[in-house]
């Protein structure tokens, strides 16, 4: 559905409101800084992009699956289920979406398991991964409800291509703004910003990174609202500042212990 | 389904939250809860079975097709479904307008506009009356509507970056009484895809799918990938089975299970039909995988005396009229040289009179019968199962006889009917309409009639 953005669930539903989506976190943010808020989502979106690599998806299956998992707690509290659940149920999804042939539910699993054992063992220690198929597959259900069964994400990596092609194909330029649009997973961009307004922050900041000021004149050529462009730009920018000074390893278990976490059914 | 897996050498992982599970559990709809559809199976497919459906509060009595998926939890073909109907808003595709997931059970529901006509049952009525030599009485410019509506729907589908893959009779719905009256519905996207980024070959995903005789010429001889012109030529087909209520390329078809997509019988139908393609006609056929296999297997001086011109002739089509014109064009075998939808919207067979209408029927009375309600051993099916298939075509007289039948049967068709209990006002739960997708689309397309049905009242033609 590339030409058709503008009619599309995407456009008509997901980009949300900054103030919404604050309002809709209130219940995380009690326990949690909207710094550790961010460093669990983070998380969770290196694990999802692991699986997805150790599964051999493409990047775009990759990144969509990001956008369930980001719009399944844009809506929900993280207490709602369990995270660690839902990355492999949101990476299953959008691999059927995305049509490269469905993963075998043995093979998620097993993946999941080594994938948390050799990878993630700085968080989770000697713990295996707990679920099974059957937990994914209930899961999914609550997934495709939750995400009012829009499953047509649009990513910025097309209009991405396209952009860099207009300036004249710069290799250089393509991968480092390619990149940053992976590390604009873990900002909340994707569920504020249309996908080609990602993509021309992320050449902004790429331009910048490079010193390209010879691409100022392109950039005012751009129909595009500026103050938009400089909020996605701001939000990447400040994902890199709070990398500096974060050491994952040493932190993300206290802030696991911290997330609000789903409670059993009371014990009668 | 346990929710509370504990392990051993635990994460003490709750999987999901005891609140969360009972509210979310007390705000789902049951399909079964919104509607009466019990005994009312219309339809089986491959992938789901189709149910006539009436909200059970009342608050319309407007017919749904309820669609359920075969097998459990989402399967790929679900999901595609889901995921492109989600976004597709078209007058001539069908409307998705819920989707229901029942945990307990972990099916899925598809919630529909229900068409109360397809294209699979109207060309065998027509076979049917021709076998009897009896005459059906159709507006003169029902098949051009039809055919113009086809390629408006799969228009918008190919602008979309969506290939349908699955196009044959079955799948072509037609609107019955009501605001849409008449107007053609492209239904079953369980094969359609996005064809913007081939991932993969297409043709590695699902080995061999669907009926040979709608397959286009490359795809028999290998071709790794679907393209529109693969969809184009189906609708060729079609085409030319609405203009002679046979199928073109009608072929026995035992071994379908097979995932080699080379085919040699429904070749040598085409061939018999088309000719065997000349060099010059499609230089790229020797660059298809089955290439050799196809010199291997076939001779050109066995077909030295087949052309379409010859065959449509033979139909009562004459080679010099525009429909034939179009037909040539939409069935030409280098998919290179086929026409695309937007080409043929253009040909001047639709400016021709007849001009076609938005009302298919073009406000005549509309002489197909009401889909009829299937038991669970009914062996009337679509052309979708392989076993049921072959059964039909040997005997496609009884078959016929039996259409014959049902379609003087208004009387106990109605009887059927009468079993779907009747609106039951005082329930008026709040359920229904919140959570349905594109609403308003409807109100548009139901008003607007362009130039439809004014003309040819009482201008009919016995055959299409
Ligand atoms: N919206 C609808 N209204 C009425 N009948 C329908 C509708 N959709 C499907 N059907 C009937 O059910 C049959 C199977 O549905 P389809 O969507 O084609 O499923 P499958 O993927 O199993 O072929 C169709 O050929 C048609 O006869
Ligand atoms: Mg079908």
């Amino acid at each position: 559905m590339a030409g058709n953005f503008w009619q599309s669930s995407h456009h008509q539903q997901w980009i949300l409101d900054k103030q919404d989506l604050i309002r809709d976190r209130q219940h995380d943010l009690n326990i949690l800084t909207e710094e550790e808020y961010q460093k669990i989502f983070n998380f969770f979106a290196s694990i999802i992009q692991i699986l997805g690599e150790q599964l051999k998806l493409r990047q775009q299956v990759i990144a969509t699956a990001t956008v369930y998992f980001k719009r399944f707690y844009a809506r929900n509290s993280l207490k709602c289920i369990d995270p660690l659940l839902l990355a492999p149920t949101c990476v299953f999804l959008a691999s059927k979406v995305e049509e490269f042939g469905v993963i075998s539910n043995s093979r998620l699993i097993t993946t999941c398991q080594t994938v948390i054992k050799n990878k993630f063992s700085y968080a989770y220690g000697q713990q295996e991964f707990p679920y099974r198929t059957n937990h994914i597959l209930e899961c999914e259900f609550y997934l495709l409800e939750n995400l009012d069964c829009c499953l047509i994400v649009y990513q910025p990596y097309r209009p991405l291509l396209l952009f860099v092609q207009d300036i004249g194909q710069d290799e250089q330029l393509l991968t480092y703004a390619w990149r940053i649009v992976n590390d604009s997973l873990r900002t909340d961009v994707s569920l504020l910003y249309p996908p080609y307004q990602i993509a021309i922050g992320a050449l902004h900041i790429a331009c910048v990174m490079l010193g390209k000021e010879n691409l100022k004149p392109w950039f005012a050529e751009l129909n595009v609202d500026m103050d938009k462009i400089q909020e996605i730009v701001r939000s990447i920018i400040n994902l890199y500042e709070m990398w500096k000074s974060y050491d994952e390893k040493k932190e993300i278990q206290v802030l696991l212990g911290k997330m609000p976490k789903p409670k059993p059914a009371p014990q009668r | 389904m346990g929710d509370n897996f504990q392990n051993n050498k635990t994460m003490a992982s709750v999987m999901m939250d005891y609140d969360f599970k009972v509210k979310t559990q007390n705000e789902r709809s049951k399909v079964e809860d919104l509607f009466d559809f019990e005994g009312c199976k219309v339809g089986r497919g491959t992938y789901g079975h189709v149910y006539k459906a009436r909200r059970k509060d009342g608050s319309d009595t407007k017919d749904y097709a309820l669609k359920q998926i075969e097998g459990t939890g989402l399967s790929m073909s679900a999901c595609r479904e889901i995921a492109l109907l989600r976004e597709l808003k078209h007058p001539n595709v069908i409307n998705l307008i819920r989707v229901f997931l029942s945990h307990t059970d972990r099916k899925v529901w598809l919630l529909f506009d229900y068409a109360e006509h397809d294209l699979w049952h109207i060309i065998k009525f027509h076979r049917a009356a021709k076998a009897n030599k009896k005459s059906v009485m159709v507006p003169k410019g029902m098949v051009k509507s039809l055919l113009y509506q086809i390629l408006d729907g799969i228009h918008y589908l190919h602008s979309n970056w969506v290939l349908h893959r699955d196009l044959k009779p079955a799948n072509i719905l037609v609107m019955g009484e009501g605001p849409e009256r008449g107007r053609v519905k492209i239904a079953d996207m369980g094969f359609a895809r996005l064809f913007n980024a081939p991932l993969k070959p297409l043709a590695d995903l699902d080995p061999v799918v669907v009926t040979f005789w709608y397959r286009a010429p490359e795809l028999l001889l290998g071709a790794r990938h679907y393209t529109k012109a693969i969809d184009i030529w189906a609708i060729g087909c079609i085409f030319a089975e609405l203009l002679t209520s046979e199928p073109i390329f009608h072929c026995r078809q035992e071994d379908i299970k097979t995932s080699n997509p080379y085919h040699h019988d429904q070749l040598d139908r085409i061939f018999n039909v088309m000719g065997f393609p000349l060099e010059k006609d499609w230089e790229d056929i020797r660059k298809m995988p089955e290439h050799a296999t196809l010199v291997k297997d076939f001779k050109r001086s066995n077909y030295q005396n087949c052309s379409l011109s010859k065959y449509m002739d033979r139909h009562k089509i004459k080679p010099d009229s525009k429909a034939f014109s179009l037909l040539q064009r939409l069935l030409l075998m280098d998919p290179n040289r086929r026409i695309t939808s937007e080409q043929a919207m253009q040909d001047p067979y639709f400016t021709e009179d007849p001009l076609p209408t938005q009302d298919v029927f073009a406000g005549c009375p509309i002489p197909y019968p009401k889909r009829e309600f299937l038991t669970d051993d009914d062996q009337e099916d679509k052309s979708d199962s392989k076993a049921r298939q072959n059964q039909q075509q040997q005997q496609p007289n009884t078959q016929q006889n039996q259409v014959q039948a049902n379609s003087h049967d208004h009387g106990a068709n109605n009887a059927k009917r009468m079993r779907m209990p009747g609106p039951n006002q005082g329930n008026n739960t709040s359920g229904g309409g919140q959570q349905e997708f594109h609403q308003q689309q409807q109100m548009m397309f139901g008003g607007q009639q362009q130039g439809g049905n004014s003309q040819q009242q009482g201008n009919f033609q016995q055959r299409f």
